[in-house]
């Protein structure tokens, strides 16, 4: 069962890499950040098994509150290295912080997948697909907007992004929790209340930035 | 009936109300960065509170184990800190002998946050985690304290953007006090004392961002 975590992960990156060589500029970018995300998430996946044993194996106190914080530390650091090496543009950096996100989602969806083969539907795909890649992006973008600041304010960047990614990490941990518990629809719905807004922003935002180009 | 539970609501409910109202304010095209960091202070703490009303909804304990709620706390002190450190601080102290009196008043604050600590924590009947988590949450309110301190004490002779914000220093300085003082009552197990400081804490927080809009205000008079 170890291996076909693996054999699902060749099959999933093997043809976008063959895609990625055919891509230009921002495109390959944020296929290249997918790709990272999911190569993330498998190293994640053999991190958590280890961080299980270490709590023998209390699976609920791990995923609601180590593993939080292990899995945003390594999301932001593909992140931090665009941002130190290439650069800290805030309309570059944020895309490919939610590429990884997605990418990282869509791969823990395929753990989980392989790990409950018995107990998965259509509903749970569904679900999940729409939940959880969605609440890494989220979590990722969070991290990203003080990563932002890596050049440009280094007061700001130190503290900025330890305090977005505490936050993150709470974030993270609220849908773990929720999702385990009782009240596992709040948790399903939580990243896409949290989304709306997001894109509702982004949409005004676009909106005043094409009024002030035809000015 | 659960005085945790019913806190911790409380004050997430001020801080949500806090965060959103911050959002609507602050998170446009060409806002101040420094607003934008406050109300992401008030987020996290939001955040950090969901998170302890959720885990104890869910059977969790908030003090027998650690628990991500405190990464909460942590991250707010930090925007606090990194608001005043990183972005306002330069504005009015330029690093001269003229401002040191200044400057060591104002580490006032975090002495005293560490007495308190070493006082009633560290050589009280505490168990480790909460003398951890008890020193891990004053090191981050004593390097905020101290710029709070400092911003509501220093004379800002040049620009007087720190002179419109001492009644938001004077509030971030009072949670500062209020997230040590709920560690100790933790640390001691007393219900009704967390209770307290959690009303004084969402008291606060509800307050902070309308505090500091106004302040803000003043910067273009």
């Amino acid at each position: 069962m170890d291996n076909l975590v693996y054999i699902l992960f060749i099959c999933l990156v093997a043809p976008m890499l063959l895609m990625l060589l055919l891509l230009r500029k921002r495109s390959r970018l944020l296929v290249g950040y997918m790709i990272i995300g999911i190569f993330v998430s498998l190293f994640v996946s053999e991190l958590n098994t280890i961080l299980l044993n270490l709590f023998d194996g209390d699976s609920l106190y791990v995923t609601t509150t180590i593993t939080p914080i292990s899995e945003e530390i390594v999301k932001a650091v593909p992140v931090l290295f665009y941002a130190i090496v290439f650069s800290d543009n805030r309309d570059r950096v944020m895309p490919i912080a939610f590429a990884t996100g997605v990418g990282f989602g869509m791969f823990e969806n395929v753990v989980i997948l392989v790990q409950n083969i018995e107990n998965v539907s259509v509903s749970w795909a569904v679900i999940r697909g729409f939940s959880t890649a969605l609440m890494h992006a989220i979590c990722t973008v969070t991290i990203g907007y003080g990563i932002c600041f890596i050049k440009k304010k280094r007061k700001l960047f130190y503290c900025g992004t330890f305090a977005l990614l505490a936050m993150a990490c709470i974030y993270h941990g609220i849908f773990n929790m929720l999702v385990q518990s009782d009240y596992k629809y709040f948790g399903f719905v939580l990243p896409a209340v949290t989304y709306l807004p997001l894109l509702y922003r982004q949409y005004i935002y676009h909106n005043s930035n094409k009024k002030t180009e035809k000015v | 009936m659960n005085f945790y539970l019913i806190a911790n609501i409380i004050t997430c409910v001020c801080a949500f109300t806090g965060f959103v109202y911050g959002i609507v304010k602050f998170f446009r095209p060409r806002k101040a960065v420094y607003a934008q960091m406050i109300t992401l202070a008030v987020g996290c703490m939001a955040f950090g509170r969901l998170y302890q009303v959720v885990r104890l909804l869910t059977g969790g304990s908030i003090i027998d184990e650690f628990q991500l709620g405190i990464l909460g706390v942590i991250g707010s002190l930090m925007f606090f800190f990194s608001a005043n450190f990183g972005a306002m601080d330069s504005l009015a102290d330029d690093g001269s002998k003229q401002f040191l009196k200044y400057r060591l008043i104002s580490l006032a604050a975090p002495v005293t946050l560490a007495v308190i600590y070493l006082a009633f924590i560290l050589f009280g009947e505490a168990s480790v985690l909460a003398k951890i988590t008890g020193a891990v949450i004053t090191v981050f309110a004593m390097q905020a304290s101290y710029y709070n301190l400092k911003h509501l004490i220093f004379p800002d002779v040049d620009f007087g953007v720190i002179r419109c914000l001492k009644t938001y220093n004077l509030l971030a300085l009072l949670y500062s006090l209020a997230c040590v003082a709920e560690a100790v009552a933790i640390s001691r197990s007393s219900e009704t004392a967390t209770f307290i400081i959690c009303i004084i804490t969402g008291l606060i927080v509800i307050n902070i961002v309308p505090t500091a809009a106004r302040g803000m205000k003043k910067w273009t008079i």
